[in-house]
């Protein structure tokens, strides 16, 4: 697979391609990985592309040592990223902690698979709760970018560079392996966002200034308190600057159908059905898992009697749905456990079925 | 009228049903329609079973993946026959290999295509052709995408160290494009 600088030709590609190549074009200068399906398509562009480029790669003994040279490569301020998927980044989470805590740019790309445990190799969206609230210790919060086609894996792989150096936190794209392995064509535009000035805390050598250290502890229960508030006041400033989500037919809804990722294509296509038929319904895709568009949502309340939640995992973002619902109208739940996104025709079943409720 | 079509090609693993659905959505991309091209990925090995999906439309919206039913089934074998025969939409088609399926029709309300491909194949020197001549068998009866934009594809999507073996596939191309579709 040739890397490709050339920016307005489409070309089709693989969503683990994509990732891959966005990645190298936001100037990613590390990467860190440990093969694992269904997402070893990065590793292995990774692999010759970045020595070609005379960036680094280094194949790593584990996804632990993988994400932890990850922090190393950032707390010198340098562009750095790792891969992986369900049960690999679960061995990751110690880090994240870490790594919110140092407030570090870290970018993880996690392709979810069947879980829990071994699970399989199917796509899933199992990887919600780990990727929005986390197995790590401690107050943190994670960014987590969620693509529905190859052309936003790569529009979002683009912001997650960004986000993460803009506000120096660790952020998730959260893929799946139906995106994963599926082609499309796509353009690589060049990367559109400006580059993140460093230079006042990345560790580079304490030359003609005085050292810097990078840690997150704090003996003094004071300090903590302090750094909690800091890093919380943080997490608000991207709530408001970053909560990102489309949003269709919702102005004369009765019911609006939630769901991010693949399965929101299948959402897409039975909504229009819906339409054809009269059936007022409408769709919201959350596109930052967090911040979660829950002000939104609430708004939505106003207007919409009932919401329909849309995943391929047990009900994981159902939560945060009806988190921000908050009791003012009815949530109800369509899913298929793992696997391919449900079909279209059993979304627009689903969705006449609570319309004669 | 917005159309959007859908195609399942399915084989042993070996015989190229990645690749010629990846020639397929590339022909698709270069008409300028919008394509989505899946695996039905697995812990598969030579010999097993593979098949990948092909939906294309006309509009500029993401296609809907996971489809119950299918336009085009392309089967280079019988295991596929009988695993997609179902998934068939009413007045689809059934492009299958009669070198290694049987030429039995349990559908009325489906159109059938059965070839020799791999026999075809073997006859224009190499029997690794299979899946480019059933590209040109389904261009035929599908009348979506031209057999000069499937060469063209073609040209894209095999690697620099392979391109010697460009022109014995547009062979291939053209002989399942041209073969008879009501033989005698």
């Amino acid at each position: 697979m040739e890397c490709l600088t050339k920016t307005n030709k489409k070309v089709l590609m693989k969503g683990n391609y994509a990732i891959a190549n966005a990645a190298v074009m936001a100037g990613c200068e590390c990467y860190f990985g440990y093969p694992i399906t269904p997402q070893s398509e990065i590793g292995e562009f990774m692999s010759g592309k970045m020595q070609e480029l005379n960036r680094a790669y280094v194949s790593a003994e584990s996804e632990l040592a993988a994400i932890n040279m990850v922090i190393g490569a950032c707390s010198t301020g340098a562009k750095a990223m790792t891969s992986s998927s369900s049960c690999a980044v679960a061995l990751m989470q110690e880090a994240i902690s870490y790594a919110s805590a140092d407030e570090l740019p870290v970018v993880l790309v996690s392709v979810m698979r069947g879980g829990p445990g071994l699970g399989n190799i199917y796509p899933s969206q199992g990887d919600y709760n780990q990727a929005t609230i986390g197995g790590g210790d401690g107050d943190y919060q994670n960014i987590v970018l969620a693509p529905s086609t190859v052309q936003e894996c790569i529009d979002l792989t683009y912001k997650a560079f960004y986000l993460a150096h803009k506000y120096r936190n660790p952020t998730i794209l959260l893929a799946d392996g139906l995106l994963g392995q599926m082609m499309e064509p796509v353009e690589f535009g060049e990367y559109p966002y400006p580059e993140i000035d460093n230079s006042g805390w990345a560790l580079t050598g304490a030359k003609g200034r005085h050292g810097r250290v990078i840690r997150s502890y704090a003996p003094l229960a004071e300090d903590q308190c302090v750094f909690l508030n800091k890093l919380f006041g943080k997490y608000k400033q991207i709530e408001e600057n970053e909560t990102d989500w489309e949003e269709i037919n919702t102005e004369d809804a009765d019911i609006v159908v939630v769901s991010f990722g693949s399965p929101s294509r299948n959402v897409k296509s039975a909504m229009k059905i819906c339409r054809k038929e009269g059936l007022k319904v409408g769709i919201l895709r959350p596109i930052t898992l967090w911040p979660f568009p829950s002000k939104r949502i609430y708004e939505l309340t106003q207007s919409v009697k009932k919401f329909l939640v849309v995943e391929v995992n047990m009900g994981q973002m159902l939560r945060d749905v009806k988190l921000a619902v908050n009791g003012a109208a009815p949530v109800e739940f369509f899913n298929r456990p793992v696997g391919n996104p449900p079909e279209v025709d059993d979304i627009v079943n689903k969705i006449k079925e609570i319309i004669k409720e | 009228m917005i159309m959007e079509k859908n195609f399942v090609i399915a084989g042993f693993g070996g015989q190229g049903v990645l690749l010629a659905g990846e020639v397929l959505a590339n022909a698709f991309m270069l008409a300028n329609k919008y394509v989505t091209w899946y695996p039905c990925y697995g812990a598969e090995m030579r010999g097993g079973t593979v098949n990948c999906e092909i939906v294309v439309n006309d509009s500029e919206d993401v296609s809907a993946v996971n489809k119950k039913e299918a336009d085009f089934v392309i089967a280079l074998n019988q295991a596929s026959v009988d695993r997609f025969i179902s998934k068939i939409k009413k007045g689809g088609w059934l492009i299958a290999n009669s070198s290694l399926a049987k030429e039995i029709r349990t559908r009325a309300d489906i159109n059938y295509l059965f070839a020799p491909v791999t026999k075809l194949a073997e006859n224009l020197g190499n029997i690794k052709m299979t899946n480019i001549l059933a590209l040109g068998l389904a261009a035929k009866v599908s009348k979506l995408v031209s057999v000069e934009t499937l060469a063209e594809a073609l040209d894209n999507v095999i690697p620099a160290h392979r391109k010697h073996l460009l022109p014995l596939n547009l062979k291939a191309l053209k002989i399942g494009y041209e073969y008879d579709l009501l033989p005698a």
